[in-house]
Formats: C-alpha cells, structure tokens, sequence
C-alpha cells in the first residue's frame, strides 16, 4: 500500500465504516427497489416495447448530445477556477452553482422567456437548458480533482519547452480523466432522467422515460407499468453509472502532495486574460437567464415595482395557502439543515470505505444509484414501500429530508473520494512511526481534510435539499410547503401578482443558496490556507 | 481544527436535535384531529378552520399530497390503512379509478340535498360528496381580436378554419389537467370523429405545451407569448383581476370561450380505514357548509357545490357562466383513458 494508492494505514474500527451507508441505503433504496421490480413482472406481458424502446433512444441521443455540450462549457471554466487564485473566484464558483439548485421550472420559464420565440421549445433548446443546469456537476467534481493536482510538473513541462496547450493535453488531461468521465456519467443520466425541463421546453424529440414513467403512475394509476419502465430507466442509468464509477476508480498518476497547496494567482498578462475571459463568461452564462429573473420581480404592468417583494410576506395571508413565504424558508433551511447533516456524514463514510474495506467500493457503488433512481421511481418506491402497512412511514417527517439527502450522498461521494484519494497517507505512516497509535495517526493525516470534505459536502447537500431534487414531491406532507413548492404554486394561477412574486421568491432562493456556498466554500478556504 | 468549525458543527448538531425532536411531537396528536389529505392547490381561509376547532373541538391538520393525480395514486396504494382520515380534491378524471381500489368509506352529507343537482350525478352512489366545481375553456385575449380587427371566436368548430390559424395554444393533456380536460370536451362533443377534429387543430398550426403554466404564461398573448387563445379555467378572468398588480383593473383584458367547456367536479370522501370516522363526518359536513362553500370561490377559483351560496362581485361580474359544459361518464374515462392518450399522441407526434 504506497501512498499512490490512497490506502490507508488504518485503525481497525475504520474497516467498519461501510456498515452505516450500508444499511442507510438499504432501507431507502433497496426496499423500494425490491418493490418496484416486483410490481414491474406483472406488466411484462401486456407492455409496450417497442414504443417505450423508441423513448429511451431519443433520451439517450439527448442525455449525449447535452454531456457533451455541459462538457465543452464546463471544464475551461473548472480550469480557471480550481488552477488560478483570483479576486471573485469564490463568488464565481457559487454563481455556477445556482441553476443547479433551482427548481427546474423556473429554469425553464426564464430560458422561454430569454429566448422567445428565437429558439421554440425542442431539442436544442432542451440540451442549452440542460448545460445550464448541470454546469455545476462538470466544475464541482473535475474541479475537486484539478484542485489537488500538482502544479509543478505542468511547470517543468512547460520548462522544457512544451506549449501551454501541450502541457494540459499531455499532462493535466490524463490525470483529469476519470473525474471528466464521472462527472459526464452523472451528466447524463441527470439529463437522460429530465422531466421538469423536457415538459417545458421539449417537443416530441426530447420525451423522457421519466415522463412516461409519471403519466402511467399518476394519471393511468397503472403501477405495474410504471415500474416496468422504472426498472428500463434504471438499467440504462446504472450501466452509465458504472462505467463512471469505474473511471473513477482509476488511480491516478497525480503524486500526492503533503498539503493542498494554495493555487497560484495568473501572473502573466495572457494567463490573466485567458482566466478573466473564462470566468467573466462563466458568470455571464449563469446569470443571463437569471437576471431576467430578477428584472421579472421588480417589473409591473405600469413600470417598475417593489410591490412583488413588498407581498411576500401578505400575499395569500389568512389562508392555509401561505403562511409567509417566510415559512416556507423555514421550513426548507430546516429540511437542507438535517440533508446537509445526514448526506454529509453518510457521503463521507461511504468515500472512507472505500479506501478501508472491500465491501466499501461495493457500497459506495450502490450509493451512486440515487443519481439515477429518478424522482418518479424513487417516489412509487417509497410509496409502495413505506407508504402501507405493514412499514407505515409517511406520516414520519423525517422521511422528506431522509429522501433528499439519499440524493445527495451520490453526489457528496463524488465530491470526496477524489479529494480523499490524493490526501497522502505518508503522515499516518510517520505518526505511527514516532509512537501514535493507529486512531491517533489516522486522524493527524486525514483529520484536516475530513473536515474540509466534511464541510463542503454538507453545504452540497444542503443546497440539494433547498432545491427539492423530486422524490420528496411525490410524499405526502403536513405543514408549511418549501420554497420550490412555493414558488411552483403560485406559478400555477393567472395574475401579474402570482408571477411577480413567485419570480421574487426565485430570487431569495437564489441568493440563499449563493450564500450558503459562499460560506461553506470560506470554511473550506480558511482550512487549507493554514 | 479551528475553533470557529467546531463551534459551527456543534450548533448544527444541537440545532438538528432539537429540530428532529420537535418533528416528533405532531405523531402524539390526540382523538380530535382529522388529518385532511388535500392537493397542492387546495386553499382555504384560516379564520374557517379556527372557528370549526372552537365549534367542535376538532382540529384539522392538512396533508399535502402533491398534485391531483400523485395525491390519488399515494391514495389508492394505501387503500383500507390511509395516512389520513378525509380526501379533498379528487375529481371526475380519476374518481372511478378509486372506487375501483375501494379507497373510500361510503358517507351522505347531512346536507347533501343542497348541492347541485347536475352535479350530484356521478357520486358513485353516495360514496363521495362534490364540494365544488369549474369548467375549463378556451380564453380569449381581448385586446389582440380588437387590435387585429378579428371577430373572436364562438365554437370550437371555428378553430380549425384559416382565420384562427396559429393562434391556438393546449396543453398535453399526458402532463396537464386542463389539458386532459379540454382532450375529453373535444372526445364529448365529437364522440369517434374527434381524432379528426385534431387532425385539423394540427393542421392549423395549434401549439403544445408541457404544462399550464408555461401556455398561459410563455405562449398565450395575455401572457409573454403572442398566441391570444389558450385552454384555461372559466374562472381565469377573476384570477386575472383579483392577483393583479395595485390598482387592479376595472376590468379583466381576457374573455371565455363559453362553448365546449369540461367540467371538473372535484369531491371529498371518506378514506376507507379511518380511525376518526365520526369527526371525519363532521369535516364532510364543514366543507359543505355554507361558510366554507362561501370562501371556496375567492380561494381556490371554482364555483360552490352549494345552490344558494352568493357569489363574490368578481365572479358574478367576470367569471363565465357555461350553459351547457360537457362532461364523460367517470366509467367511460376510466376505461379508455390510457388508448385515447396514446392515439392523440399519434395524432399530435407527442
């Protein structure tokens, strides 16, 4: 076990750690799981193949088509943002995040109103939507990677004579490939799996299994069917899966480095041009559709307003419709707060498995699978599993926020394992060499990062929840409803006013999430500038 | 670590604690609460809910169970052990597809001779009381028939002929509700020939949309878009008035198209395995009461099942009055549902 390997020289009850992601997954994924392929077999017989096959083809030329384009958008931009220090780097790699976590609806809505009649609801405008959204994942994850690689031997390349171009292509690129590759298998399963933008902004070309999946569960009411193509869904989504999960499994050349060095600042004027141009691009890309957004919330019939954002707190008061939004804020902080706390902790100790034991690479494979298990599956799952007797759960609150953070441990794990990966273990192997013992040791090599992971992925996970990734509006719910919910409601009913105000709880979403990334990202800073 | 990550990772944990802690307390609610499983668009004045609490000690505790349809489905997978004790919401689409699961637990309203009598129809015997009702129709953009000198149009015959050509906008009735409804009034009123009927819309260049929201938003001409005919409710003219911007308008700026209207009746029941069966009643009862039947027009923009209820002024003065709405027996759409859906998608290449 040499320090490449991220193996770790480990206490013994750290070989157990697979066992709580273990049975989390178990319980929230497997019994539901179980449920919808055994409701699937009774559909088999009387099931439309060829025209559900036709969908899932489409979906697959789609979900590519948007991989590649969030791709080719994505990855200069987490170039710039995880190789170079700069004045607004933190506020950019927040902004990126923002589509990522709003509710896909009023994603669509602002990109039907940026584009008008420019570009009508179809494929392409459904594959812009989609990089949009996911540009995040493309950053987020390769940029976790870039991060740690070291910069010295880009600088000695380049010291012997190679061109910037040829020193990424021959050095940083093969050390990137199995963060691009998972990155862009999350990608396109996200986009294979759309539902709220294919509604909006697709025509016959972008149908999804998802949507198909929806109307035979809630319209038909024909379970069985419903599962069936839960169960074709899932098979296509777990082969994209895996052969992510395997890329990422690849060791990588990069050399660990004792500590996460600071990037450095762009000190020639070309480096400076090239990192500005991609950054200011990168935010411009972010915040077009949302500014028309924001202009939505302060404009009126008879000019501009504040009367959107002065009704927040009135609209809809003294019915059970709203209490205020203020609530609905509440009540989403409070479910990102235990997300955040629960994927955060699962997310890591799963990443930690598998550096530990052999069942944990097992475990954290299948805590991938949420990624995939798309909104409507996981909602007819946790429906048909908890939600009759004999395991009656759903009047248990817990189970919206449980469902959130099952979604977002995918994500906390690839945000992890890389970062876990390059931490060198060789602190651990001199602790123990002066006497600590194993506990002890592990904690002086790993312990920094723990923190720092443990940290950023609870802030992922948070900002997960306060999106409403699907499962949870498919349960049963008392009490106030979030902000995405919120929001979707009064854009369902006519009025200026509905729309006003719904555009002015968008931008409240947006600049809670912008804050809460900010300060995990600062935490995440003030740790590694020790 | 440093001393401001611990403290903030402390206070997360006590804050989750206290938070987990205080979810707890709702499951220990005693013998007096009904649990009202509602969808998402289910609005009523709080003052109501209050003063059925001080009338009869019962209080109500709201469930959502996300849209009609997913509120349905959760319903029927639970049939005979219910999360809770009265449905509200379910309307004449999927009515016979619960019957069916037997998710309800038969009850005639105290009052149930007050309601309408067309609309008492397809109760399935007295199983389910209708609590209210709406019709969806086409709407009309006003200013854009006046501005282009077009006569609006009056049946839904005249939409596929070249003066309306391009102007229409539907929803998918796969994803919409009021475009499923508007699928059924075409299917009500053209019986086998309404394929052919769409076949023209198509041909007339009408436009799809995935949702409500984004049709009358993005695409109809009263919103962003430059279509002046959408499928919407015959209460959308109110909405317009009572959600618009200080000063509101006179008066609304969109008309209906009051011919080959669906009407939805939705309906509230009894879920079949209901501790509480008695208090459930008495919540049947409430909502068919006359205060109730009174706030349900300005609240959740449809009409009162109650004959007698006087009407907001909004209503009487803007929402449209359809003398002849259309409407399918609740078995015929149970069983054909799924075969028309698909044969409109043919249609449609949707």
């Amino acid at each position: 076990m040499g320090p490449g390997d991220g193996a770790l020289n480990a206490p013994a009850w750290l070989k157990w750690t697979w066992v709580i992601p273990a049975l989390f997954l178990s319980v929230l994924l497997g019994a539901p799981i179980t449920m919808v392929v055994q409701h699937s077999l009774d559909a088999v017989s009387t099931f439309e193949w060829s025209s559900t096959l036709h969908i899932a083809a489409l979906a697959a030329l789609q979900a590519f088509t948007s991989t590649c384009v969030a791709l080719a958008v994505g990855l200069p931009l987490a170039g710039a943002l995880s190789s170079y220090q700069f004045r607004g780097r933190a506020l950019t790699q927040a902004l990126v995040t923002v589509p990522f976590v709003l509710p896909t609806v009023v994603i669509a809505l602002a990109f039907r109103g940026l584009f008008g009649s420019l570009l009508q609801p179809g494929f392409l405008l459904v594959v812009v939507a989609h990089t949009y959204i996911n540009l995040a994942v493309i950053v987020r994850i390769v940029g976790a990677t870039w991060q740690q690689l070291d910069s010295r031997e880009v600088i000695a390349a380049r010291a012997l004579g190679a061109t910037p171009f040829r020193a990424f292509v021959s050095v940083t690129l093969p050390q990137l490939r199995g963060a691009i590759l998972s990155a862009s298998a999350v990608v396109f399963v996200f986009c294979f799996t759309s539902l709220g933008v294919v509604l909006v902004l697709g025509d016959s070309s972008t149908r999804t299994l998802e949507s198909t999946i929806l109307r035979e569960s809630s319209l038909l009411l024909d379970f069985p069917a419903a599962a069936l193509t839960s169960v074709l869904q899932l098979f296509v989504v777990t082969a994209a899966l895996l052969i992510g999960a395997r890329a990422s499994m690849l060791r990588t050349r990069a050399t660990p480095i004792l500590r996460i060095a600071r990037a450095p600042r762009p000190r020639l004027p070309r480096q400076r041009l090239f990192v500005y141009a991609i950054a200011i691009s990168g935010v411009a890309i972010v915040l077009v559709p949302l500014a028309s957004l924001a202009l939505d919330s302060f404009r009126g019939q008879g000019g501009w307003t504040l009367q959107w954002w002065q009704s927040l707190t009135s609209i809809d008061s003294g019915t059970t419709r709203l209490g205020s939004p203020a609530s609905a804020i509440a009540v989403s902080l409070k479910y990102a707060l235990i997300s955040g706390l629960i994927a955060g902790l699962i997310g890591v100790l799963a990443a930690m498995s598998v550096l530990t034991h052999r069942l944990g690479r097992a475990v954290a494979l299948i805590a991938l699978a949420p990624l995939g298990i798309s909104a409507a599956t996981l909602g007819l799952g946790l429906m048909l599993s908890f939600g009759r007797p004999p395991i009656d759960l759903r009047s248990w609150d817990l189970l919206i926020p449980l469902s959130h953070s099952l979604v977002a441990v995918p994500l906390v794990i690839a945000v992890v394992l890389p970062t876990l990966r390059a931490t060198d273990s060789r602190a651990a192997t001199v602790a123990s060499a002066l006497g600590a013992r194993p506990t002890r040791a592990f904690f002086t090599a790993y312990g920094p990062t723990l923190r720092i992971v443990l940290l950023a992925a609870g802030g992922l996970a948070a900002c997960v929840s306060l999106g409403e990734f699907g499962a949870a509006s498919f349960l049963a719910r008392s009490g106030d409803p979030t902000v995405p919910l919120q929001i979707v409601r009064l854009m369902q009913r006519p009025g200026d006013a509905s729309f006003g105000v719904a555009a002015a709880l968008a931008m409240v979403l947006v600049i809670g999430t912008v804050m809460l990334i900010l300060g995990v990202d600062a935490l995440g800073r003030r740790r590694t500038a020790r | 670590m440093s001393i401001h990550a611990s403290k903030l990772f402390i206070g997360l944990v006590i804050c989750s604690t206290a938070l987990l802690s205080a979810c707890g307390d709702s499951e220990s609610a005693g013998p007096t609460t009904v649990r009202l499983l509602t969808h998402d668009s289910f609005v009523v004045s709080q003052p109501l809910i209050d003063q059925f609490k001080k009338d009869t000690g019962i209080s109500i505790e709201l469930i959502t169970g996300g849209d009609s349809g997913a509120m349905v489905a959760g319903a029927v997978l639970a049939s005979g052990s219910p999360t809770a004790d009265v449905l509200f919401g379910i309307d004449n689409t999927l009515l016979s597809k619960a019957i069916e699961a037997d998710i309800f637990s038969p009850y005639t309203a105290t009052e149930a001779d007050s309601i309408l009598p067309t609309l008492g129809d397809d109760t399935s015997g007295g199983v389910v009381t209708p609590i209210d009702y709406g019709d969806v129709c086409i709407n009309i953009d006003d200013a854009w028939f006046t501005e282009q000198r077009v006569a609006k149009p009056t049946n839904i015959d005249q939409l596929t002929s070249a003066t309306y050509k391009d102007l229409l906008v539907v929803q998918d009735p796969a994803s919409s509700s009021p475009g499923l409804a508007f699928m059924l009034a075409t299917i009500a009123k053209y019986g086998d020939g309404w394929t052919k009927y769409w076949e023209q819309l198509r041909d007339n260049g009408v436009a799809v949309s995935g949702s409500w929201t984004d049709a009358y938003e993005s695409v109809f001409s009263g919103g962003a878009g430059d279509r002046p005919l959408v499928v919407s409710y015959a209460t959308s003219p109110p909405a317009e008035i009572v959600y618009a911007e200080e000063p509101k308008p006179k008066k609304p700026s969109t008309s209906v198209l009051t011919e080959a209207c669906y009407r939805q009746i939705e309906f509230a029941g009894i879920l079949r395995g209901s501790p509480n069966e008695e208090a459930a009643q008495q919540v049947i009862d409430w909502l068919l009461s006359a205060p109730v039947q009174a706030d349900v027009p300005l609240s959740m923009f449809v009409f009162p099942a109650r004959q007698g209820v006087t009407l907001p002024e909004v209503f009487t003065k803007f929402a449209a009055q359809v003398p002849a709405p259309l409407q399918l027996p609740a078995g015929d759409v149970n069983a054909h549902l799924a075969e028309w859906l698909k044969t409109w998608g043919q249609v449609m290449g949707r």
